[in-house]
């Protein structure tokens, strides 16, 4: 699903990111991506969904050269990975469901199918009673939460998540991470960098160590104490009922437009 | 949407816009009025040649037949010193003791010749009111086209500094439109950021501050031609019998230009808010 060639990344006044890296993820795999501060992983997972272009090697996805891909062709891949940030990302003066909405409202989804999409995901990570807060209203946990419903309102190939956790007290950590866990056990591919070795030898998967760019370590974890999981805790089943479940009653979300 | 939130800054681009486009209508108004006035009065052009007072009745009769087979002429007019005196006493009342009493007549009598306007330029024209300058009969060859002509340059000048003024506006008005739409992009940046992130298209991203540019035009363009409309009316019930502003106010601007004026003001701010996020990172 994801593959990476020989990929090299250098900043022109020489400083080197990435070092002849040479791996690749299968579809459906859970991976941690860990390293020392300034080992590259920010840089390896902004490569994937083309915020960064290698200086040499060939990155694919789904089969696809993404530093070869056309500058107008990259929101086509962007829409099917979905990012989620330590800095949450959200925008403070818009409600959970207008920051939830963004993909279904480029893609062009009426505001109905919106309302659905948005109940939907926020009920995936337990925030649907939240849609008309505003995210300063909200805790650490919920913000980030909330960019999770974003990343996931479109069902997305692959998840990626960035330190997502490293804002978030160890309680908020382990249900944050219970839920990229779930989301995996759905079969979407989720890439999760992370410097806490405690929580990945709990959890277990395979891990990714890079060190000063380099791929230092490729190897699969058995967790000393993984969570238990129940594949249909907190995800929704599209079945034809719950398809039709609406948004509250009398809830309506702001028609606001972009910018 | 923006233009609701941040109604301040888009109030200036919308007035800054305006400003310039009421200037540059108001010159197009007053030489648009002016060409009028000379287009109608070159329909009445007219050649008036003056005879010196002792020339008799019958002298004017032929001169008169003889100034009819002048090239371009449609119609020659005798007018006797006494009826040159009558029409003065007629035209002038409050004057009219001023050619009263006199031994002679005080005024000269004259040939007055329409002209055909769409032949201004007949060949032989030149030449035949320089023959009437040089005979002997003759005091005066007064050619209405000297001063048509004249009016003409005046045209020509307001047009030509109007045109000068309204680009230089113009420039203003897409400078802060242009500026009005970065500032705009910088306190959306978060949002624009998010959006790209999850796949929205750069047409999609951009769009709204294209259409944000294009409606401060646009109302920039509506204002500018509402408030000439407004001064167009005042002054022209307010100067009622006075010539200038008779000439001014001949008419308004056709439609035709009205809708320039407004697309010219909605091409200014689109071209501001491209202009502004042509290279902006947004």
């Amino acid at each position: 699903m994801i593959q990476f060639f020989h990929v090299s990344k250098r900043y022109p006044g020489g400083q080197s990111a990435l070092d002849d890296l040479t791996f690749d993820i299968a579809r459906g795999q859970f991976v941690f991506l860990t390293g020392s501060s300034g080992a590259g992983k920010t840089t390896l997972l902004r490569m994937i969904f083309r915020e960064e272009v290698p200086t040499a090697g060939q990155i694919l996805v789904n089969g696809r050269n993404v530093s070869s891909i056309p500058r107008s062709k990259i929101p086509y891949l962007r829409r099917t990975i979905g990012v989620v940030f330590q800095d949450f990302r959200l925008i403070p003066r818009k409600t959970v469901f207008e920051n939830v909405t963004y993909l279904p409202r480029v893609l062009g989804v009426d505001v109905q199918s919106q309302k659905k999409m948005a109940y939907q995901a926020l009920r995936r990570v337990g925030l649907a009673h939240r849609l008309n807060a505003f995210p300063p209203e909200l805790s650490g946990g919920e913000q980030q939460r909330v960019a999770i419903a974003r990343a996931l309102i479109n069902d997305p190939e692959i998840l990626i998540a960035d330190e997502p956790t490293g804002n978030l007290d160890p309680d908020l950590s382990r249900e944050i991470l219970r839920l990229f866990l779930e989301v995996n056990l759905r079969g979407t591919t989720v890439i999760l960098a992370t410097h806490d070795r405690d929580t990945i030898q709990r959890v277990g998967r395979r891990v990714l160590t890079l060190d000063r760019g380099r791929l230092a370590l490729d190897q699969e974890l058995i967790g000393t104490d993984p969570p238990a999981l129940d594949p249909l805790a907190g995800t929704e089943i599209e079945t034809e009922t719950e398809m039709e479940t609406e948004a509250p009653a009398g809830y309506e979300p702001p028609e606001e437009g972009p910018a | 949407m923006n233009l609701l939130r941040s109604w301040k800054v888009s109030l200036l681009a919308v007035l800054t816009i305006a400003v310039s486009l009421f200037i540059g209508g108001a010159f197009l108004l007053v030489s648009g009025n002016l060409s009028a006035s000379v287009e109608r009065w070159r329909g009445e052009m007219r050649v008036v040649i003056y005879l010196r007072p002792e020339t008799a009745d019958a002298d004017l009769r032929r001169l008169a037949a003889e100034a009819a087979r002048g090239p371009a002429v449609t119609s020659v007019e005798p007018v006797t010193a006494a009826a040159a005196r009558k029409r003065f006493q007629e035209v002038f009342p409050s004057l009219s003791n001023l050619v009263a009493g006199w031994q002679d007549e005080p005024l000269p009598a004259s040939l007055e010749i329409g002209l055909d306007p769409r032949a201004t330029g007949a060949p032989g024209r030149e030449a035949w009111l320089a023959g009437w300058r040089k005979r002997p009969e003759v005091t005066l060859v007064d050619d209405d086209r000297e001063w048509l002509g004249q009016l003409e340059t005046v045209v020509a000048v307001v047009r030509a500094v109007g045109l000068a003024l309204v680009a230089g506006l113009l420039g203003a008005a897409i400078f802060t439109i242009a500026s009005v739409i970065r500032l705009t992009a910088y306190l959306h940046h978060q949002e624009t950021e998010v959006m790209r992130l999850v796949g929205a298209t750069e047409f999609f991203i951009r769009g709204p501050f294209y259409v944000e540019g294009l409606l401060q035009g646009l109302i920039g363009g509506l204002v500018a031609s509402g408030a000439l409309y407004g001064v167009y009316q005042a002054v022209h019930a307010r100067g009622q019998g006075s010539l200038f502003s008779t000439i001014l106010t001949l008419g308004f601007l056709p439609l035709r230009q009205v809708a320039f004026l407004v697309l010219l003001g909605g091409a200014a701010g689109l071209f501001g808010a491209v202009a502004s996020l042509r290279r902006e990172a947004l």
